[in-house]
């Protein structure tokens, strides 16, 4: 255990630049991102209600008041959330990729620890979650105060206020933000379930390619296909019958079940091929 | 005592090796002598545990490798095994986090052998001062058998009798030592055993002062009769 929250400091601390600098670029980018749609805003309203060309009641009529809500569909908002998103995923990769890889084998002094490896594991799959969670703390502190910035440039008459429950309901269909900020316990435990769960089977993956190189890239797809049939079984059950065939309190049960049965598998199947199998 | 039994390992189709067996003594340097290709790092990292064998056995001292091995057996490849971006002070920290075995005095002794300084950067290291580095990472550690691959490959010569010294010294004295190279002018007279390997097989294995007494032979006077057969 001790050698494990070691392991994890470690790999916290070795992404700790990049992710400053990601976290950095959410601030910048949102609260100024937040400025300039309510300036752009502003200015809009003052050149059609200045001109005389509308009054207040024609412009909102025809632009609608502003909220927080359509500022997060801003690219000033999406680009950043995807960034770290798309940095996130590609470091699922690269945390296991830079140690084997360059003029210094971080690997060997790895796996040459004297502790279970599966530690290993565990520890980048923990710093993964951690930072994730960083992330969306980082969002969740952000969103008030872009809110205050939101309110001082925009007038009442002009805005809709939000709490920051509605603005995160109100991200929409598309609802970026309340995958990343769950409304309810629940569903924080599905989304995050689901994130480690994914997490889990691609770190599986890349230990199969690391055991078997070129044969293991096909263990490694055929692994991930089976765990998204796993997973998705109960669905396939449903197209397939043509009528609903669980309640949805089944559903939601049936997934918990199988989701925690595919993160296990690939736990044990990460801890095989680690002790077993896995070459430097 | 190492016992490396029959052990076989193949790379796709290609069988790099074919049945090795050896054993290494406590208190022993044994050296494991072959061209490149001859399946020397492959050995190493098979006892480790750093790469899958496909048949054979590997004991030390009569029970497989554990987590709790790694305490006791310690490898030095030839590349170093901490991050670029780590000061030495770090890497020694690192070592100290994770290793009970970590003799920090024997560490600050060897820092200062090597005339190295803890706040240098790994990625501003010299060649030989990199191989200096690992080496300590390695010799910090009270275990009692020390894997060494390739020590003196590509590093200039005062580094090369510096790490040489080393291996005299009280530093490596009681421990088994496997050590692999292909440059063996540079520790023939250090070796108490050598095993010659070829294609994954072992062409000879024998104790270096037995063939001096006995035949009147150095062990390069042994690879030659071996090796140019």
């Amino acid at each position: 255990m001790k050698n494990y929250v070691k392991l994890v400091d470690f790999e916290l601390k070795r992404f700790m630049k990049i992710y400053l600098a990601l976290i950095g670029i959410v601030i910048i980018s949102q609260i100024v991102g937040v400025i300039v749609e309510s300036n752009q805003f502003m200015n809009l309203a003052n050149g059609e209600m200045l001109d005389g060309s509308m009054n207040l009641a024609q412009f909102l009529e025809t632009y609608w008041p502003l909220t927080m809500s359509r500022i997060l569909f801003s690219r000033w908002f999406i680009l950043p959330v995807g960034l770290s998103a798309a940095a996130l995923i590609f470091y699922c990769f690269f945390i296991w990729y830079r140690d084997w890889f360059g003029k210094n084998t971080f690997i060997y002094r790895l796996l040459m620890l004297p502790t279970a490896r599966i530690n290993i594991l565990l520890a980048k799959a923990s710093a993964i979650f951690l930072m994730v969670l960083g992330l969306v703390s980082i969002q969740l502190i952000l969103l008030p105060i872009e809110n205050i910035i939101f309110q001082t440039i925009v007038p009442f008459d002009l805005r809709v206020d939000m709490t920051i429950r509605e603005i995160v309901n109100g991200s929409g269909y598309y609802g970026y933000l309340q995958i990343l900020l769950p409304t309810s316990i629940v569903q924080f435990f599905i989304n995050y379930g689901i994130g480690f769960m994914t997490v889990f089977t691609l770190f599986t993956a890349i230990l199969f390619e690391r055991s078997y190189r070129i044969k293991g890239i096909i263990f490694g797809v055929a692994y991930c296909i089976f765990a998204l049939v796993i997973f998705l079984s109960p669905f396939i059950i449903e197209v397939f019958s043509e009528f609903g065939y669980f309640y949805p309190e089944e559903l939601f049960i049936i997934e918990v079940i199988l989701g925690i049965i595919v993160t296990g598998i690939s736990i044990w199947v990460s801890h095989y091929l680690l002790n077993r199998k896995v070459t430097v | 005592m190492i016992e490396v039994k029959d052990i076989k390992k193949n790379f796709g189709l290609k069988k790099v090796l074919k049945g090795v067996s050896f054993t290494a003594n406590k208190g022993e340097i044994t050296c494991l002598i072959g061209i490149n290709g001859a399946g020397k790092t492959t050995i190493m990292n098979a006892i480790m545990n750093l790469t899958p064998i496909k048949g054979g056995e590997i004991l030390i001292d009569g029970e497989r490798l554990t987590k709790e091995s790694y305490e006791k057996i310690t490898f030095i490849p030839d590349a170093i095994t901490m991050l670029p971006q780590m000061k030495i002070g770090e890497a020694l920290q690192f070592m100290k986090d994770f290793y009970k075995s970590w003799n920090e005095e024997r560490a600050k002794e060897l820092l200062s052998f090597f005339r190295l300084k803890e706040e240098e950067k790994i990625s501003s290291l010299s060649k030989g001062n990199t191989a200096k580095v690992n080496l300590l990472l390695g010799l910090g550690l009270d275990v009692d058998y020390l894997l060494m691959d390739e020590p003196f490959s590509g590093i200039d010569i005062f580094s090369r009798e510096q790490i040489a010294e080393v291996f005299t010294s009280h530093l490596v004295e009681d421990r088994g030592v496997i050590i692999t190279t292909h440059e063996i002018n540079d520790i023939e007279h250090l070796i108490d055993r050598a095993v010659l390997l070829d294609d994954g097989i072992v062409l000879r294995d024998f104790r270096t002062e037995e063939v001096r007494e006995l035949e009147g032979k150095s062990v390069v006077d042994v690879m030659r009769e071996v090796y140019q057969k």
